[in-house]
């Protein structure tokens, strides 16, 4: 600061007669500051010479930025007024609506905050201000007031001595407490109404106690035959709305084995008994919800017969009564029973004999 | 025997095709272990038909068609190595290819996939071999070998109305979002396989890989997705791809990802370098 | 008595004296303008925040103009063809409509979204400064737990936002916090059906997430801000140490103009960095997505980047999952409810930890050097890391595709790399710590070097180094002690170089003349170096 603080006057401790005619401007915002704390130490324009080339240079600057700002401006306002800027398909002029809106309203804005920050930077003086801080702890006795005139208040309320207050207050205003909470109950929904976890629209009961058949989601329902070996589609309930979010916990993965595939996931059905008879055929159902966190789990490898969940990676066996074999699943994907009703359609045998979907802590 | 002569002199042809890009020093490399392959292939191949009449010219075999005939020299040339004469299939090396229809063969071949430059676990698409007129001859061969599912005649398998688009788009959803990715970009599969990205895929190509399930695709057989079904979703996905992004620059549609990269590489990099420039001396 | 005519040059002053007459604003005022911020460019990173923010409100209520959150299912029939004949939710529809019927409203939607992870990415940045350079302690403990709390809410934010249009992406990313709130033990279903009215995902979450997303959380995120900025002007900004600068002062500009100058400047730069990736780079473009079907998903399915550490660490997470009595404890559990949980904690004890580990109760206005806090800095680096690895984690799909790499490989390598990188990451920052600490030490007991070698008479060579000290009575440097501020390492610094000449093309002025070191600088234009470094403090 050794260059600097020889312009700057220091410690003048004197209060200054605002009235003064004989002060400067400047001399009374170093005077405010200084009622306030701060102390400007080092106050220069950076054009000590007005008029030089360089100064001149700056204001150009300045005046340009501000000059472009108002160019961009008009160039928003009149492509967002004149641009053709409805969706087409392919690439056209509406395609290059939302581009030029976000180029012409940032140089805009840039060009505003270049300048004002040029001006900042190259024009407002150069300064350096000290400001005292006055932190920490106030002093003792403000502590001691404050703390006496809020113990005050418990004193003269008195509550040690008039035990009976004390009660009736605890007791009238428990109850207070819980008024919120009661009034936010509207929103508890008990999760064992009607089953909600264990249930999916492949119920029978809820389908007037018929088998429930599969469908694709535009609602016709499905032949063994229309399915390739090495195939999969994705089916639902043939129940209203089954294909919907209704019937979240309902879309299901049927999958067409070829027969060595098949084979095997037949030699393997054993391993999970309630699995045992859900094939149809090389066919089989598994719900597409994954086990882990409720996505799709729908990245079927034909060959390799793995099942791929695309959130988390959760591999399953298609062989194997889908097994987790990678990724954080720790369970099998349930299998829909599956048969073929006398029209030669697919239908659930029943409902998934496991809850899809999630695990859960009620959940066995 | 006569045809044996000629297939060896337009054996060459696929190399002699190579573009003029190619170095010379490899193209001829090339061209010369081509020739020498087929010379040994040509006297084995002769020996053999020499040696066990009856299986070269079967008389209860149809004659093959003229494409297929080229076709079968094509195959004699490179797939038979993997895929065995008359394409039974090699033990550990290439699986049969009875029944896997031209559908597949021109797939396959005609995207590069084959032939394979190695074993991995997934034949990467590639600059083809063979030009898809090629493919579809060996294509052609295979056909009449083993039947299987064939594609349409014509270049532009696509629907291009709007509606047939939007349940296209539909389809697409459903069926083929989960590998390929919303916006095309494809996806990763268990252990180093994928889906491949859909955005420089061909009518043709994505109307064979659907037909017959290339690798680990499923089959989407005629009956469960019709041909009409299958031009919708080709319709939707060439449409996707043809439409410019209305938003600025789609960063291939990959969602969060490269979003997430684009604010701290763009944003977050301008404005650090704003704040040095602000809180500079001046 | 005549009536005096309109003076319209003292019209600004009478008006204020009649405003001050009523409130008595003068002094509060003047104190305020007169409040003195310190000059450094790791200070305006929080202030991106601040900025976003209010783009985030000023878009956030134009698209309420617009948006419809209701979950009633309707069949589009808008401007997007590949969509028209499709069944989708209300809300869906009304994103849409306000992305293609409303006319600039696609560019509203980018800018708000963008302004999100500008806002998000700002806060992770701001935190960290404030981390590494020890700002957090003492007296301001409570302003790093309000910033903290400003991370979460803003990630709650960040979440409701992505989940409202009900595209296929967010319904998704609903899915799996149906999954996580279902994951709680005893109360995890209640909790879940609670939330969403009934069974996944019913009619009643996008209206509910509504109403936090657009009142409760942005009330929130008012409050915490304003008590965020109240504390600051209360406590006065930290500084870096340097010379002039104490534990008592404050160093900087006066708010007004100069820093009110530069603030409001910048402001309209982060406004307009906003703007242009909002006008170039689409996000989330919910048309390519479709709407929300339990059915259908997309390979690379993430949320945005600052969720996608929880995303990651749900991917890593081996399969345990507890069996007890019949009740199950699912995996989902420990990296979406229990994880965030420690980390949330954590970092709001820190202060207090770091406090109690160093006996440290002093009050700090002076800023560190992360390299003069080794274990600190080593302790942040270890953080960022364990963060880092569940980030990329969370995009692992996306790297193993693009690199072609496996994507089982890429799961082992995050767990692997969880367990390896952050203490790997301690260890490197520790070290480069000290080193750093190392050279700047060598630099005050030999001074700067010149770059100037010297051939000795033995014929060895040896580099000249100019002392920063004045030399004692035998010509040696007197020692300087080390404290932990900023050494000059380059002669330039020193002033032993000719200012750069201005001008781009020519030269428009001639340089000031080169300053002395051994005498004070003249010429009030000419850049002291003792000055330029109170200014910047580098």
């Amino acid at each position: 600061m050794s260059g600097a603080d020889t312009q700057v006057r220091h410690g003048n401790d004197e209060a200054v007669d605002v009235s003064d005619p004989r002060l400067s401007r400047f001399d009374l915002v170093r005077e405010g500051a200084r009622r306030d704390g701060v102390e400007i130490v080092h106050y220069a324009p950076r054009f000590p010479v007005p008029g030089t080339k360089a100064e001149k240079r700056v204001e150009r600057t300045i005046a340009l930025f501000f000059m472009l700002t108002g160019l961009f401006a008009t160039a928003f306002v009149v492509i967002f007024v004149a641009w053709h800027w409805e969706w087409h398909p392919g690439n056209n002029a509406g395609s290059w609506f939302t581009p030029l809106l976000g180029v012409s309203l940032a140089l805009m804005l840039f060009c505003v905050g270049a300048a004002i920050i040029v001006f900042a930077k190259k024009l407002l003086p150069e300064e350096v201000a000290v400001q005292e801080r006055h932190d920490g702890a106030s002093p003792r006795d403000e502590q001691v007031l404050t703390g006496a005139t809020l113990l005050n208040m418990a004193d003269e309320a008195g509550l040690g001595r008039r035990p009976l207050l004390k009660g009736a207050i605890a007791l009238g205003l428990a109850p207070v407490a819980a008024v919120p909470l009661v009034a936010l109950g509207g929103m508890i929904d008990d999760p064992h109404d009607e089953d909600m976890y264990h249930k999916t629209g492949f119920d029978p009961e809820a389908n007037g106690g018929n088998k429930v058949r599969l469908m694709r989601e535009n609602l016709t329902p499905v032949r063994p035959e229309e399915i390739s070996a090495g195939g999969q589609i994705t089916v639902f309930p043939a129940i209203p709305h089954g294909a919907t979010n209704q019937h979240a916990d309902s879309p299901t993965l049927l999958i067409h084995l070829r027969q060595t595939d098949a084979d095997e996931l037949r030699r393997n059905l054993g391993h999970v008994p309630i699995n045992e008879g859900d094939m149809y055929g090389n066919y089989v159902a598994y719900s597409k919800i994954c086990t882990h966190a409720g996505c799709p789990a729908s990245l079927y490898e034909q060959q390799t017969n793995r099942l791929l969940c695309p959130c988390h990676q959760s591999q399953f066996s298609i062989t194997d009564n889908a097994r987790p074999v990678f990724g954080p699943a720790t369970r099998r994907l349930p299998m829909l029973p599956l048969e073929v009703d006398s029209e030669g359609f697919f239908v659930a045998k029943s409902d998934f004999e496991v809850p899809i979907g999630p695990g859960f802590w009620e959940r066995a | 025997m006569s045809w044996k002569l000629g297939r060896r002199r337009r054996a060459v042809r696929p190399d002699d095709a190579v573009p003029a890009f190619t170095p010379p020093g490899r193209w001829r490399r090339r061209l010369e272990a081509t020739v020498r392959l087929i010379a040994a292939l040509t006297i084995v191949g002769g020996l053999y038909a020499a040696l066990a009449p009856g299986v070269s010219q079967a008389e209860d075999t149809p004659p093959l068609s003229a494409d297929a005939v080229q076709g079968k020299q094509l195959y004699e040339t490179t797939c038979i190595s993997c895929h065995g004469p008359n394409a039974q299939g090699v033990e550990n090396r290439g699986p049969s290819l009875i029944g896997a229809g031209s559908a597949a063969v021109e797939f396959q071949v005609g995207t590069g996939r084959m032939p394979m430059a190695r074993q991995e676990a997934q034949a990467q698409k590639k600059p083809p071999h063979y030009s898809w007129e090629q493919a579809a001859q060996i294509g052609a061969y295979i056909q009449e070998l083993g039947g299987g599912p064939t594609l349409p005649k014509g270049q532009k398998l696509r629907a291009t109305d709007e509606k047939a688009i939007s349940r296209g788009g539909e389809l697409y959803r459903i069926n083929c979002s989960a590998c390929h990715g919303f916006g095309l970009g494809g996806g990763a599969l268990s252990s180093g396989k994928y889906a491949p990205s859909l955005n420089d895929a061909s009518d043709r190509e994505i109307y064979a890989a659907m037909l017959t399930g290339p690798q680990n695709m499923p089959v989407f057989g005629d009956a469960q997705l019709t041909p009409e079904e299958k031009l919708a979703v080709i319709g939707y996905i060439q449409s996707l791809k043809a439409n410019k992004d209305p938003g600025g620059f789609g960063m291939k549609r990959f969602g969060p990802v490269s979003e997430g990269l684009m604010i701290f590489l763009v944003g977050m990099v301008a404005l650090v370098f704003a704040t040095l420039w602000i809180a500079g001396k001046s | 008595m005549k009536r005096r005519k309109l003076d319209l040059a003292a019209l600004p002053a009478k008006s204020a004296e009649e405003v001050d007459a009523r409130l008595t604003v003068a002094t509060p005022l003047r104190r305020l303008l007169n409040k003195v911020f310190p000059d450094h460019w790791s200070f305006l990173l929080g202030e991106i925040a601040l900025y976003s923010f209010i783009v985030l409100l000023l878009s956030g209520t134009y698209l309420a103009l617009f948006f419809d959150p209701s979950m009633e299912e309707v069949v589009y029939d808008g401007a997007y063809s590949p969509l028209r004949g499709i069944g989708m939710s209300r809300a869906f529809e009304s994103a849409l409509e306000l992305s293609f019927e409303v006319r600039g409203g696609l560019f509203m939607r980018q800018m708000h979204h963008w302004a999100a992870l500008l806002f998000m990415a700002a806060i992770v940045v701001h935190m960290f400064r404030v981390f590494f350079t020890g700002a957090f302690r003492k007296p301001r403990e409570l302003n790093w737990i309000i910033g903290s709390l400003l991370f979460w809410i803003g990630f709650l934010a960040g979440f409701t936002g992505y989940g409202l249009p009900d595209d296929a992406l967010s319904g998704t990313g609903l899915r799996i916090a149906h999954a996580i709130m279902l994951s709680i033990p005893v109360i995890g279903s209640w909790v879940a059906s609670s939330f969403f009215g009934g069974e996944f995902p019913g009619t009643v979450i996008v209206p509910r997430m509504y109403i936090a997303h657009v009142l409760l959380i942005p009330g929130v995120l008012l409050g915490l801000i304003s008590a965020h900025m109240g504390l600051l002007v209360k406590q006065k900004h930290t500084q870096w140490p340097g010379p002039g600068r104490t534990n008592d002062n404050v160093v900087g500009v006066r708010m007004f103009p100069g820093f009110a100058a530069k603030a409001g400047g910048f402001f309209m730069i982060v406004f307009a960095v906003i703007a242009l990736m909002a006008g170039l780079f689409q996000i989330n473009p919910i048309w390519i997505f479709g709407p929300y079907q339990a059915a259908t998903v997309s390979s690379a399915s993430q949320p945005d980047w600052y969720v996608m550490f929880l995303d990651g660490s749900t991917r890593l997470m081996p399969p345990w999952e507890i069996r007890l009595f019949g009740y199950t404890l699912p995996p989902l559990f420990w990296p979406t409810v229990a994880l965030p949980g420690v980390l949330t904690m954590l970092p709001l004890l820190y202060p207090f930890i770091e406090a109690r580990f160093l006996k440290d109760n002093q009050a700090h206005h002076l800023l560190q050097r992360p390299r003069d806090v080794p274990t600190r800095t080593a302790l942040g680096a270890m953080a960022v890391a364990f963060w880092a690895v569940l980030t990329l984690s969370g995009g692992n799909d996306v790297i193993a595709e693009q690199f072609h790499i496996s994507l089982n490989a890429m799961t082992w390598a995050g767990r692997i790399g969880l367990i390896v990188v952050p203490p790997l990451a301690y260890y490197i920052a520790y070290r480069v710590c000290l080193a750093l600490q190392q050279h700047d030490r060598e630099v005050l007991a030999h001074g700067v070097e010149t770059g100037i070698i010297k051939r000795l008479p033995d014929g060895g060579f040896v580099e000249i180094h100019q002392p920063l000290a004045p030399l004692d009575a035998h010509g040696h440097p007197e020692p300087l002690e080390y404290l932990g501020a900023p050494v000059p390492k380059k002669m330039n610094r020193l002033g032993a170089l000719l200012p750069t000449v201005r001008g781009f093309f020519y030269p428009i002025e001639k340089p000031a003349p080169p300053v002395r070191l051994d005498q004070p600088s003249e010429a009030p234009v000419s850049p002291a170096p003792a000055r330029s470094e109170i200014t910047t403090g580098s």
